[in-house]
């Protein structure tokens, strides 16, 4: 049977964060960035959606084809902006509220004096978990209210897929952040001292929002990983009129030159390369909860553009614009789909690794 | 109230407590002595169900701490000895998250008042970490008491008071075993122990050494023991006895101190009328409570 206290623990605990001074100057920096950019937002949309307006008029007057220089303009894009701000300022918010839950308990020496009450271990774990989800969740609903507010302030209202997609947003900045929570949570469990506990943390922080992005796109790294770039195939191999007979075939009955197998070959090689190359980033990205956030956050706020992206046609300006939306949106769920668990299953591990390491603490 | 049976903790393959058993009936204050790391502190986590024992079991009431840890926590109160609370909440506010741990309805305010009177804490409104360690001493105390419990341990409750918070701590405690709360007290400062409890244990290597009443630990200690102080009017001639342990002799051996293993005060006047010197005084030293105690860690630590 459970006792009262993972409720009066996490009570406590959402207490102590919302009365501390350090969540106080983070979420007021916080604030004030996403204000700041949301007003720079709000105007540039209002310009953006003018210019589009005045397009679309030329457009239905010049029956000109659709192209991704024609979407229309969304408020989301400010958003996305914000999604920068939240990748540093609210990943040490979600730090800064972690780092020391337990190793605070053990230097104030209040850990023995709060496990002699009646209570199960693992309820201060998990209270203390409770009490930084709930700030964490409350400093995100007062961004959103905020952002909401600014938005409605500079004449737009968002429609019910804007704002299911803000909403949405504000749940992946929630995960972000409570990722790094659990991070820090976990150090506070490990470190003697607070001290060392916010240094691991950084530690892992940088780790996992630079060093693995950048590892994963490292080419010496390719190059151990998957191998060399296939070379094409050399142009001293072959003559002028080679050349001439791959970009003019004679006939649909002409048999393959030596150069289109040699060129088919290479095809095929480069596109085994590129897929393997691919694989072997996207499966390194997926540790870092930054990268899994930036990559969703595009998707929700600009879904258009993480189509674009994903199907690599963004640069062929005659495809059809993919529709705005959720319904875009629901198309890229299949492809973003291990970003979407790695996002859940980060914090998850990092939590469980605090849970085990904090019920076999050695208290003496 | 309290019983060890057979209490054994091992820490890397060294033994911090070693087969204890002990048993501290109800309403009894009980001293645990002991030198640092004789195992003192290591007990009480075991009996107040932070650690779990290698092998044996404790006992609260009649239940067994390793397989009811709450309901145990919820009969005792405990203070540990480095007591520490939120730096950032009140007395009151430490107090009051205490008690909701219990689970303590609307009559903790009335306790928690109560209480910080009693600890002489009320109308402190500033911050624990603003606290002497004294204060937090008092405040340990009235944590160890908010739940009514049936038993309080107390881990070197005295080791952060001034004479007067000294002096408040055995007032306290009085009053609650007054009221029949078992106490159990663990130091390190023999004269403390002393001066609230009614009986001990010694503690020394993880082992219990001796316990009953401090008459039966001073007669169980002495009795190993005799010294004799001997003044007399002309030299002393050397003295031979099978009890005689050391013989040191001052003043032209005009005086001496005597340790034997018995009282051998008549076997030395017989002795030294034989040899024709008179007696001007012969005592035997009643042994020191200190001494007491200190024979018993030696005698241990000589064993080990």
């Amino acid at each position: 049977m459970r006792t009262e206290g993972l409720r009066v623990i996490a009570a406590k605990e959402f207490r102590d964060h919302v009365r501390s001074r350090r969540f106080h100057i983070l979420l007021a920096i916080f604030l004030i960035i996403a204000v700041v950019g949301l007003i720079d937002g709000s105007i540039q949309y209002n310009q953006q959606i003018e210019e589009y307006n005045e397009n679309l008029a030329q457009v239905s007057d010049d029956e000109m084809m659709p192209s991704y220089f024609g979407w229309k303009p969304s408020i989301l894009s400010a958003f996305f902006k914000m999604s920068m701000l939240i990748t540093t300022v609210g990943v040490v918010l979600g730090c800064a509220m972690g780092f020391d839950l337990i190793s605070r308990e053990k230097e104030s020496k209040s850990l023995k004096i709060l496990l002699s009450h009646p209570i199960y271990r693992d309820e201060v774990i998990n209270g203390k978990a409770l009490g930084g989800i709930a700030a964490i969740a409350l400093a995100m609903a007062i961004v959103l209210a905020i952002s909401f507010a600014i938005i409605l302030i500079f004449g737009i209202v968002p429609n019910l897929d804007e704002s299911i997609r803000i909403l949405l947003f504000g749940g992946l900045s929630f995960l972000l952040i409570f990722s790094y929570f659990a991070i820090a949570l976990f150090m506070s469990t490990v470190a003697k001292d607070s001290s060392n506990a916010l240094i691991y943390t950084l530690i892992i922080f940088i780790i996992l929002s630079t060093l693995i992005p950048s590892f994963a796109t490292n080419e010496s790294v390719m190059e151990i990983v998957v191998g060399e770039h296939p070379e094409p195939p050399g142009m001293d191999k072959f003559s002028a009129v080679d050349i001439i007979a791959v970009s003019e075939p004679v006939g649909d009955q002409a048999e393959p030159s030596e150069v289109d197998l040699a060129w088919e070959e290479y095809g095929e090689k480069a596109d085994a390369y590129w897929e393997k190359r691919n694989a072997f980033t996207d499966a390194v990205n997926l540790l870092s909860p930054s990268h899994n956030y930036q990559e969703m956050a595009m998707a929700v706020t600009n879904p258009q553009l993480a189509v674009a992206f994903q199907s690599n046609s963004f640069n062929d300006p005659y495809d059809e614009p993919p529709e705005s939306g959720l319904a875009v949106l629901g198309d890229l769920m299949g492809e973003l789909a291990k970003n979407i668990l790695a996002l859940f299953v980060i914090p998850a591990a990092f939590f469980g690794l605090a849970w085990i390491r904090f019920m076999r603490e050695d208290i003496r | 109230m309290i019983r060890c049976e057979h209490l054994c903790k091992v820490y890397h393959g060294v033994p911090a407590v070693d087969d204890l058993c002990l048993e501290v009936p109800e309403g009894e204050v009980f001293g645990l002595l002991g030198p640092n790391g004789a195992g003192k502190s290591t007990t009480i986590l075991m009996l107040t169900g932070l650690i779990e024992p290698t092998s044996g079991a404790c006992y609260i009431d009649d239940l067994e701490v390793a397989t009811h840890p709450i309901e145990v926590k919820k009969k005792i109160g405990y203070m540990p000895e480095d007591v520490g609370f939120y730096p950032t909440l009140t007395a009151e506010e430490n107090l009051e998250y205490s008690a909701k741990l219990y689970g303590m309805g609307k009559e903790r305010k009335e306790r928690i008042k109560e209480l910080l009177a009693l600890v002489g804490l009320e109308g402190v409104t500033k911050e624990v970490g603003g606290f002497s360690k004294g204060m937090r001493q008092r405040l340990g105390i009235a944590k160890a008491l908010i739940n009514h419990p049936k038993a309080i341990i107390l881990d070197e409750p005295t080791a952060n008071l001034d004479p007067q918070g000294v002096a408040d701590y055995r007032r306290i405690i009085r009053h609650v075993a007054d009221q029949g709360t078992t106490v159990l007290v663990s130091s390190h400062i023999l004269s403390e122990v002393s001066k609230v409890c009614t009986s001990a244990g010694i503690l020394a290597h993880g082992k219990l050494v001796a316990h009953g009443t401090w008459d039966e630990l001073a007669r169980i200690g002495g009795d190993e023991k005799v010294v004799i102080h001997i003044e007399t009017r002309t030299p002393m001639p050397d003295l031979q006895s099978p009890a005689l342990v050391a013989a040191e002799f001052a003043e032209n051996r005009h005086r001496a101190r005597i340790v034997a293993t018995v009282d051998i005060r008549d076997e030395l006047a017989d002795t030294l009328a034989e040899a024709g010197v008179a007696i001007r005084s012969l005592e035997a030293e009643h042994p020191d409570i200190e001494d007491v105690f200190l024979s018993y860690y030696h005698t241990t630590e000589e064993a080990a």
